[in-house]
């Protein structure tokens, strides 16, 4: 019984290949807009993938600095700040070494500098988060249970860069949600209209089958097979064309200006591969399904 | 094997058929013949369950043909072969698939496929042109290319509609002689023609369908 349906299978995945050869331009064309859709859906998840990613990291690598008031002992600030969960690390700047600091962070404005007196800059700590506790609640906390410490001046952090990368974050994912959407959308339209066309060449030959005894399972299944390996192998197209353009992008340094705004392009990883892989496959399936309605 | 019981057919409220009766029996070789628009072919279609009666009943081996269930169709046209006037033969396969699709379609594989197209292309003589695609054949070869697709399942009855309709005399007597030797090896075969030539040739029963 299980023999019967591998060699069933074997046979329909044979005249699905054939099928591919005895109109073998009919299914490059195919093949190539179905390649084409994949190619834009895995293009714009590159895309999303590193803004969302660059994102994340602004969002997650902030820093807090508290200014203290002048004599103010900055140990036992630090003592303190340490024993929080969530601090990384807290590190503590007197007016000598705040003056070091300016001068490693504004090298161009040494002459500026020179004739500040150190003793008239500010002593402060630099506070680094782990990323894992980073949240907008924590650090509100944070700056409350700070701001209320015995000699600290003021307590410095981006309140509203943070306020609005978390919101535009959201934006991202829901606007990113309603574009991948449409696009896998797209990608089965584009697919449907794609084995359509090879499929409406096929009515002569349904019609043929069915006349000698072809059960419905025979006609459609090598149909099935056939879109399946149209979406597959077209979105095996478009991952190595999108692989080797972003390969030649990080070759050529095209990435280097990128690297001015501390922003690293990553490649999808292979969950991400595998979504657009399931996709295909979904598209494939539906395409078909679609196109040979009206035939059964 | 065959019936045809008080058999109406209207397309449109216009009869196409009228009250046709017959019957035939295992083995028997019988010429339906008539003028063009006669129902001819309409009465073959009937028998591969192509089109219904719209009144009567169409019988074969027992069972009214209008019952049958949608599913079971397809195993009742692996019991009859059809050869077509305009052949129907796939132009994207060679001789040998097409033949092989005869037996593809009724779930037989592998080596049974080799052996049984290779004897049916040997009897139709063809066998030397099995790698040649239908379109590079003469009238008559894609036509015993038809028949050797009709006959490869071994099916019990033999459906000929004008299969000689697109061919030249000396071809036709070709395709009636083979088709007769699948006769005398116990296959039914009912063939519509309205050429008294063929009808000549094949010296068998006639069915007038004019007179129904």
């Amino acid at each position: 019984m299980i023999s019967q349906r591998v060699n069933y299978f074997i046979n329909y995945f044979k005249i699905a290949v054939l099928n591919i050869k005895s109109n073998i331009s009919g299914n490059v064309f195919a093949f190539l807009i179905m390649s084409f859709s994949f190619f834009i859906m895995l293009f714009f998840l590159l895309c999303y993938i590193n803004i969302y990613n660059y994102m994340e990291t602004l969002q997650k690598n902030n820093v807090m600095i508290v200014f203290l008031k002048n004599k103010a002992k900055g140990r036992t600030a630090v003592n303190f700040i340490n024993g929080i969960e969530g601090v990384k690390s807290a590190q503590y700047y007197s007016n000598k070494s705040s003056m070091k600091f300016l001068e490693k962070k504004v090298k161009n404005l040494k002459s500026i500098l020179k004739n500040i007196d150190p003793r008239n800059l500010p002593a402060f700590i630099k506070i680094n988060f782990k990323k894992s506790a980073v949240s907008n609640i924590f650090l509100s906390n944070i700056y409350l249970r700070i701001k209320s410490l015995k000699g600290v001046k003021l307590v410095y952090y981006n309140k509203m860069l943070r306020y609005k990368i978390v919101r535009f974050m959201f934006f991202t994912k829901v606007i990113g949600l309603v574009l991948f959407l449409f696009l896998f959308i797209l990608s089965i339209s584009i697919s449907y209209s794609a084995i359509k066309l090879v499929i409406l060449r096929k009515q002569n030959e349904i019609e043929i089958l069915r006349l000698i005894g072809a059960t419905n399972n025979y006609i459609r299944i090598p149909m099935f097979i056939e879109g399946e390996i149209g979406t597959i192998l077209s979105f095996f197209i478009s991952i190595s064309l999108l692989f080797a353009i972003y390969e030649i992008f990080i070759f050529y340094r095209f990435d280097s200006f990128l690297e001015f705004f501390h922003i690293k392009i990553i490649f999808l990883n292979p969950p991400q591969i595998a979504l657009v892989f399931l996709i295909a496959v979904i598209s494939g399936i539906a395409g078909t399904y679609l196109s040979s309605k009206k035939f059964f | 094997m065959i019936e045809f019981s008080h058999v109406f057919k209207s397309y449109d409220k216009n009869y196409v058929l009228r009250d046709l009766n017959f019957t035939v029996n295992k083995g028997e070789f019988i010429f339906i013949t008539g003028p063009s628009g006669a129902g001819k072919t309409t009465t073959l279609k009937m028998l591969i369950a192509l089109e219904n009666p719209t009144h009567g009943a169409v019988k074969f081996l027992g069972t009214e043909l209008q019952d049958l269930k949608p599913r079971d169709i397809p195993f009742l046209r692996r019991k009859i072969g059809f050869v077509f006037q305009d052949f129907k033969l796939l132009p994207n396969r060679t001789v040998f698939q097409n033949v092989a699709l005869g037996l593809e379609v009724s779930g037989i594989f592998g080596n049974i496929i080799i052996k049984n197209v290779s004897e049916i292309l040997k009897a139709v003589e063809l066998y030397k042109k099995k790698d040649e695609f239908p379109l590079s054949l003469s009238g008559g070869e894609q036509q015993r290319v038809a028949i050797a697709r009709a006959l490869v399942q071994n099916p019990q009855v033999l459906l000929a509609d004008e299969p000689t309709g697109n061919l030249d005399e000396e071809t036709s007597k070709i395709i009636i002689d083979i088709i007769k030797s699948f006769n005398n090896k116990g296959t039914t075969v009912i063939l519509a023609t309205h050429n008294k030539n063929l009808i000549n040739m094949g010296r068998a029963r006639v069915i007038d369908i004019t007179k129904s």
